[in-house]
């Protein structure tokens, strides 16, 4: 199989979550495997200093910028510097979207807010194959991330089984209290339960167990929070494999039997397949110049985010506690109205660990007055937000021909009825949280397209069109290129789709060994 | 409104999407040398002149306001480029390559600029400008003027140079965003009261950016004024009154900080020497020799006829920079009042001023002119700020930063946020008095 002309059996192309994924099979399986990076490996940061500041706006001042709309864990100053990098490298222009993604050693898995979920049969009923064929991924992703959660809650079953799930993480005194006042069967529509995490509470692999020292926002130096770089440490060690760096690919062309990938600075690759696994934008980039006949537009699915202040007056006069994270504490699910299948779904943040300026900044008061409102709110605050399904999302990348290279603009928008389901939804929750002890705070919004981050739907898996691919990810106008990241997931349910994107890596990455 | 805002965080502004679409009618510039000091403030000059800018190589800071080609020195730019461009602005220098080929032929600076201007000419660009130098002359003291100067003949021995190669030598810039060679004087000025010097009383002729800019947008784009009858392929633009280096020192000093100077003049060898150690001695910031030798240039040229003819008026430096002084004092004191006000105790101390200031910094240069009684009692800022947080309103965005620099002064992670009740009544009550002021006054510093 091994042709001279080749430099590996595959290129997989980005070194996130999915395109880990998709390697360890490969490796298994004995293949030769050429990872690019667009990047190259990590400097050791001289962030790890007590200097707060430092730790909290980065060297260069990168996070002291004003106040846009991003969720806490994307407004680090690590966050900034690789969405900032993303935007200099790839030259996607949007319009009313927040186009998020990550030119960094690991990509957005950097920096992401740990949630984990399982699909399940109903979830996928579009999908081109079954459950079933999902579910050993689903194992084997769940154990290399290690996953912590609940196996036995309300929201157990919905997040999955298959995988195997380490003991849950501290609950915070303010979502505990939500938690004690539920039941199971209280609502016939809700479920509450522990969130799911990917962060470790035993250690293992070299990593440790968090320690709730609430640093999960600026890397808590420990590798708790599972990050596809710890996965690139494994990879490392072996033979068939091998990483290049600062490999920004910007084009493949097909050559004889194989596809020949070119980087940014004059070198090239070549390989009988490549992986497309960059993260879904900039896959797109690559993917979308091999169509022979480009149609103008694309869609672009992404999970339309609210997010809802909560206040517990219980705990009003208590103090902050000093053990505990500020990832996700508590799940919830909610189906909608006059529905068994469709849900809303979310998690339960405690904010007293993070920044308050992310929070005063919304409060209609002036900045002493919501400074000392906050000081007093904070340890008796929760923040819930809420995904709805991708099909809310009404997101179109433009492809237009200039100069012989394709440009391309993100448009973003939501369905005309999200407005309606955003009312149903939250005149809802506003009663539950209500039942259980919490009063639903103003301030309740959706936030700008995109700002979710989780982007899907644009080479759909199953789709019979030219910018479709098989049930393999295998584009339909270019064979032996195959679509492993969010860009080939065909439905974009509300739960978070990163384990998922992992899964359906690992699955097409066992297909592509066999 | 935060979509209008995340807009304009992420996207281009409508000009630039414009302007990437296809032919336009505006003029169309192309420009290397962008992300450098001269380069950032032409394309915000141009833009104010409905001219579109292209920018080629590494994208500047205000990279939104122009298109950007990837592009390196000594790479030919595609055809497509070029098209129904008016002129192309070549400011781009690599520095690295004057230290590692000084002046030999293989400097990419000679070898790009004049594959870059072959290019230009053949795709029927009507004007190259090269930005060059005084201190382009054969025996130039640094390999930066010699190399400037070499350019400058091989540009001019073009076929099809002539009226459409033109040459811009300029002299010392100063003035705007403290970049460049500018921001390097500056940090120096501020930094010391004593200051060892070469050259004491060289000769330079500091001109503001904003005059370079105009005279080679002048160059670019106007028709090209004949002087003497003859259309010049080289022009001066340079500060028509030479100062010594010193004196110019001077100048910078007292217009920075308000204080004196004090020069002691080193012959050039001792200076080459403390180059040559900065060079070895490990955790030094290291002296480029080339910047030194920079500083020794000694002829005087005659500009004002050449700026006179390109209808650039010239402001004496001292003009200029007066303002400056009082204007940094300004932004000191706003940043003061709105920590101090943010932190509801008073906030002076020099590390989180000037972290505000460089946070506003990147948005803005520009003090808002917050009223006088603002800075005797911050407290009443309360009556300028908006209802509710809008990101496009000033004075909220500078008070958003001035909260992140506050929340991180201090080492503890969790600080104690134990409820202090009175506070919060006394707060409330505040609330209610200042409101019939925030009504009328909050679009002050929208």
């Amino acid at each position: 199989m091994i042709n001279d002309d080749f430099d590996a059996d595959f290129i997989v192309i980005g070194s996130g979550p999915a395109g880990v994924s998709v390697t360890f099979p490969l490796i298994e399986a004995g293949a030769r495997v050429l990872m690019m990076d667009g990047s190259g490996p990590d400097h050791p940061s001289s962030e790890d200093t007590t200097e707060p500041w430092r730790v909290a706006l980065g060297h260069r001042l990168e996070a002291l910028v004003p106040d846009d709309g991003l969720s806490p864990k994307l407004r680090t100053p690590e966050s900034r510097r690789i969405i900032a990098e993303f935007h200099r490298s790839l030259k996607i222009r949007s319009d009313s979207f927040l186009a998020i993604g990550g030119i960094a050693r690991g990509g957005l898995s950097r920096v992401w807010g740990s949630l984990v979920s399982e699909l399940d049969a109903r979830d996928i009923e579009e999908w081109p194959f079954s459950i079933n064929d999902l579910r050993p991924s689903y194992k084997a992703v769940t154990r290399r991330m290690g996953v912590s959660g609940s196996q036995s809650d309300d929201m157990s079953e919905f997040y999955g089984r298959s995988g195997e799930i380490l003991p849950p993480l501290l609950i915070g005194p303010t979502a505990g209290r939500l938690l004690n006042d539920y039941c199971p069967g209280l609502f016939s529509d809700f479920a509450l339960g522990t969130a799911r995490n990917a962060i470790l509470t035993v250690d293992r692999d070299g990593r440790k167990a968090c320690d709730h020292r609430k640093k999960c926002l600026w890397q808590c130096g420990r590798g708790a929070v599972y990050d596809s770089r710890f996965d690139l440490i494994k990879l490392a060690t072996c033979h068939e494999f091998r990483i290049v760096d600062y490999a920004l690919a910007t084009r493949l062309t097909p050559m004889g039997n194989g596809w020949e990938v070119s980087v940014r600075d004059g070198r090239s690759f070549r390989a009988p397949r490549v992986v497309l696994a960059a993260g879904a934008l900039a896959t797109s980039a690559l993917a979308a110049p091999l169509l022979p006949n480009p149609p103008s537009e694309l869609r672009v699915l992404s999970n339309p985010l609210i997010a809802m202040p909560l206040f517990v007056p219980r705990r009003l006069g208590c103090s902050a506690v000093s053990e505990g994270h500020s990832v996700a504490q508590l799940g919830y699910r909610l189906f909608y109205r006059n529905s068994d299948d469709e849900y809303v779904t979310g998690a339960l943040y405690e904010i007293d660990a993070l920044p308050p300026s992310n929070f005063v900044t919304r409060l209609p008061l002036s900045r002493p007055a919501a400074n000392e409102l906050f000081a007093a709110m904070a340890p008796s605050m929760l923040v819930a937000s809420g995904y709805f399904h991708g099909h809310y999302s009404e997101n179109r990348l433009r492809l237009e021909k200039r100069d012989g290279e394709i440009s391309m603009t993100i448009q973003g928008g939501f369905r005309a009825d999200l407005p309606d389901k955003f009312y149903e939804v939250t005149r809802r929750l506003k009663k539950i949280w209500r039942r259980l002890g919490a009063w639903m705070l103003p301030g309740t919004e959706l936030a700008p397209p995109g700002a979710d981050g989780h982007y899907a739907g644009l080479f759909g898996m199953g789709q019979e069109a030219e910018y479709g691919t098989t049930a393999f990810g295998e584009m339909n106008a270019a064979p032996g290129v195959f679509i492993v990241d969010g860009a080939a997931i065909p439905t974009l349910p509300s739960k978070h789709i990163t384990l998922t994107i992992m899964a359906n890596a690992d699955r097409i990455g066992r297909h592509l060994a066999a | 409104m935060r979509r209008a805002f995340c807009e304009f965080l992420w996207s281009p502004p409508i000009d630039n999407a414009r302007a990437a679409t296809g032919r336009s009618t505006t003029l169309r510039l192309i420009l290397t040398g962008a992300s450098g000091y001269i380069g950032r403030r032409l394309i915000e000059l141009a833009i104010e002149r409905s001219i579109t800018v292209v920018a080629l190589g590494s994208p500047p800071a205000n990279a939104s306001a122009a298109r950007v080609l990837p592009w390196r020195l000594g790479e030919e730019p595609e055809r497509a480029v070029f098209e129904g461009a008016a002129a192309v602005v070549h400011l781009a220098h690599s520095w690295a390559s004057d230290a590692s080929a000084g002046d030999s032929a293989t400097n990419i600076n000679l070898v790009g600029s004049e594959k870059l201007a072959r290019a230009a000419l053949a795709n029927d660009v009507p004007r190259f400008i090269f930005a060059s130098t005084l201190a382009a002359y054969p025996g130039a003291p640094n390999s930066y003027g010699r190399v400037k100067n070499a350019t400058e003949q091989r540009l001019l021995a073009l076929n099809d140079a002539q009226g459409r190669v033109i040459c811009a030598r300029i002299g010392l810039v100063y003035g705007g965003r403290e970049d460049g060679q500018y921001g390097l004087m500056t940090k120096l000025v501020r930094a010391t009261p004593i200051l060892p010097i070469v050259g004491i009383d060289r000769i330079a002729q500091p001109i503001h950016v904003d005059e370079v800019c105009a005279a080679l947008l002048a160059l670019a784009i106007d028709p090209l004024p004949r002087r003497d009858g003859v259309a010049s392929a080289v022009w001066v633009v340079a500060g028509p009154e030479p100062v010594t280096v010193g004196k110019w020192l001077h100048t910078l000093r007292f217009a920075h900080t308000g204080k004196r100077i004090a020069l002691v003049p080193i012959p050039l060898s001792v200076a080459l020497f403390g180059c040559y150690l900065s060079r070895i001695i490990p955790f030094v910031p290291t002296i480029d020799r080339e910047r030194i030798l920079g500083l020794a240039g000694k002829n005087w040229f005659e500009s004002s006829a050449d700026l006179e003819l390109l209808k650039v008026g010239v402001i004496a430096p001292e003009k200029r920079l007066a303002s400056l002084r009082s204007a940094r004092r300004r932004r000191v004191a706003e940043a003061i009042a709105m920590l101090s006000y943010v932190a509801g105790r008073p906030i002076s101390s020099p590390k989180p001023v000037a972290r505000l200031l460089r946070g506003i910094s990147r948005r803005s240069d520009h003090a808002l002119g917050l009223p006088w009684y603002v800075f005797a009692c911050p407290l009443l800022l309360r009556a300028f700020e908006p209802l509710r947080s809008r990101p496009d309103h000033r004075l909220a965005q500078r008070l958003h930063l001035a909260a992140m620099v506050i929340e991180t002064m201090h080492a503890e992670q969790i600080p104690d946020r134990r409820p202090r009740f009175i506070n919060l009544a006394l707060q409330i009550a505040l609330e209610a008095i200042s409101l019939p002021f925030r009504l009328m006054l909050s679009s002050r510093f929208a």
